[in-house]
């Protein structure tokens, strides 16, 4: 599967739990569904949290890659 | 009778729509926001939201807004909170004589603790001049704090040169944006400002709740000591309801100001016509052009302010008199005392201050009552009878 580029990126390494997730959150909710939104988090509780959240929420997880000191994870809005 | 309320610079009926959104937060969404749990997470959604409903009013990004109990304690922390900060850089503040008491007072009680603080003069409008401030700012001042409006005679401040000169000289700059939130746009990614104040309920919003926008990077140390919320820059578990308020009057009047402002100054300039014309010895206080678009404020002479007021609330009109009763003594405002008026033409003043519910319908019933009122009461009594000399 090819991987798409993000319509939006936000960074939110140094934010904590679950304050990241309701900022992911609040972004998804502007954007379409089927635009993808990439949220850059720090390595740890947020790189497990965010992603459990966004899935619970309905969303899709598209990919979690590692890189530039925090975990990048791209979320298609359902 | 009809019931006039014509004091929207003290503050404004919350909207419905503000209620609307606060009253889920008050009866299901009512956890604590720093719970990590999902009632506290669905607390903190609205709490972010708002927070990001008045960066964007403000031109601001969300992490630079601080939610505080009021516009007083905005400006408590601003003042309080960088000169803690900046202790070691300096210990010289700059204000106006005619800010707001929440600035006058906090910078007396700095002046007790051992800060210099210089208190600009205005002009006969009430406008500071950027010259003083760029004259009066030295190697040890920290801050400057000039209001963007007065609150009682309505002048706008230059705060875009003023706050230039700050930059330049690498001082914060501090603005009591309280009047002006929600009724004159404001972009703070264009404006030199560091620090700003606001309050929710004088944009629609609820009481108990304001704001303090603190540019990224700005030193400004935590004033409510206690927990860690607001990232530790304002410990207390927050008024969520409220501030989902603040944050719901924001994304209103970010869509509705130019209405409102335009409807406010065609109220208030129907206002000053009418009473500059109907009044005898009746003066305008404040700028004639650069002033709040709802504000009117006068002065009568030979009559107490006060004594107008409580006449026109018998009519059922409420508005505001710059002066007050203070141990039997009618003190004139230090506004317009420091905008050069004689005490006895300071001593009555009065505001009145429009908003978005006023009609045209109710300033000429206003501008029929006015006018008996006051040639009534300067029969009755000469205001030098009342006015200690």
């Amino acid at each position: 599967m090819t991987i798409p580029e993000p319509d939006k990126i936000i960074d939110l390494r140094g934010t904590p739990c679950p304050l990241n997730w309701v900022k992911t959150k609040l972004r998804l909710e502007e954007m379409q569904p089927g635009q993808v939104l990439e949220v850059v988090v720090d390595d740890g509780s947020p790189a497990r949290n965010v992603p459990r959240s966004v899935e619970a929420e309905g969303h899709r997880v598209l990919a979690l890659t590692d890189g530039s000191g925090g975990v990048h994870i791209l979320i298609e809005r359902r | 009778m009809e019931q006039v309320y014509f004091d929207h610079a003290a503050t404004t009926p919350p909207r419905s729509e503000v209620v609307e959104a606060m009253l889920p937060y008050l009866r299901e969404r009512w956890g604590n926001p720093s719970s990590l749990y999902a009632t506290g997470v669905r607390a903190l959604e609205g709490m972010e939201r708002a927070r990001e409903e008045l960066a964007a009013l403000l031109g601001a990004e969300s992490d630079e807004i601080i939610f505080t109990g009021s516009g007083t304690e905005a400006d408590n922390h601003a003042l309080i909170g960088a000169s803690h900060s900046l202790r070691k850089k300096g210990d010289h503040i700059i204000t106006s004589a005619v800010e707001h008491h929440a600035i006058l007072h906090t910078a007396a009680f700095l002046e007790e603790c051992g800060l210099r603080v210089t208190y600009l003069p205005v002009d006969g409008t009430g406008t500071v001049d950027p010259a003083d401030v760029r004259a009066a700012v030295t190697d040890r001042t920290i801050l400057v704090s000039i209001m963007h409006a007065n609150n009682e005679v309505g002048t706008v401040q230059p705060i875009a040169e003023i706050g230039a000169i700050c930059r330049e000289r690498g001082v914060l700059f501090h603005t009591d944006a309280v009047q002006t939130v929600g009724h004159l746009p404001l972009d703070l990614s264009e404006m030199p400002v560091d620090l700003l104040s606001l309050s929710a309920h004088k944009l629609y919003g609820p009481k108990g709740v304001g704001a303090l926008y603190l540019r990224k990077g700005a030193r400004v140390r935590s004033f409510v000591h206690g927990g860690g919320q607001e990232r530790g820059r304002r410990a207390s578990t927050e008024n969520v309801a409220s501030i989902v308020g603040l944050g719901e009057a924001a994304r209103l009047a970010r869509h509705e100001m130019d209405w409102e402002s335009e409807h406010s100054a065609k109220l208030r300039d129907l206002l000053i016509r009418g009473v500059l014309e109907q009044v005898p010895d009746a003066v305008l206080t404040g700028h004639p052009q650069r002033r709040l678009p709802n504000n009117a404020s006068f002065c009568f002479a030979g009559v107490e302010g006060e004594s107008i007021l409580l006449n026109l609330d018998l009519e059922g009109f409420a508005v505001s008199s710059g002066s007050a009763c203070n141990s039997g003594a009618l003190e004139p405002s230090h506004v317009l005392l420091a905008m050069g008026l004689p005490r006895e033409l300071a001593g009555g003043s009065l505001r009145v201050s429009v908003g978005r519910d006023s009609t045209v319908d109710q300033v000429e019933r206003f501008l029929e009552i006015l006018p008996q009122a006051v040639a009534r009461l300067r029969n009755m009594a000469p205001l030098t009878r009342a006015v200690p000399q």
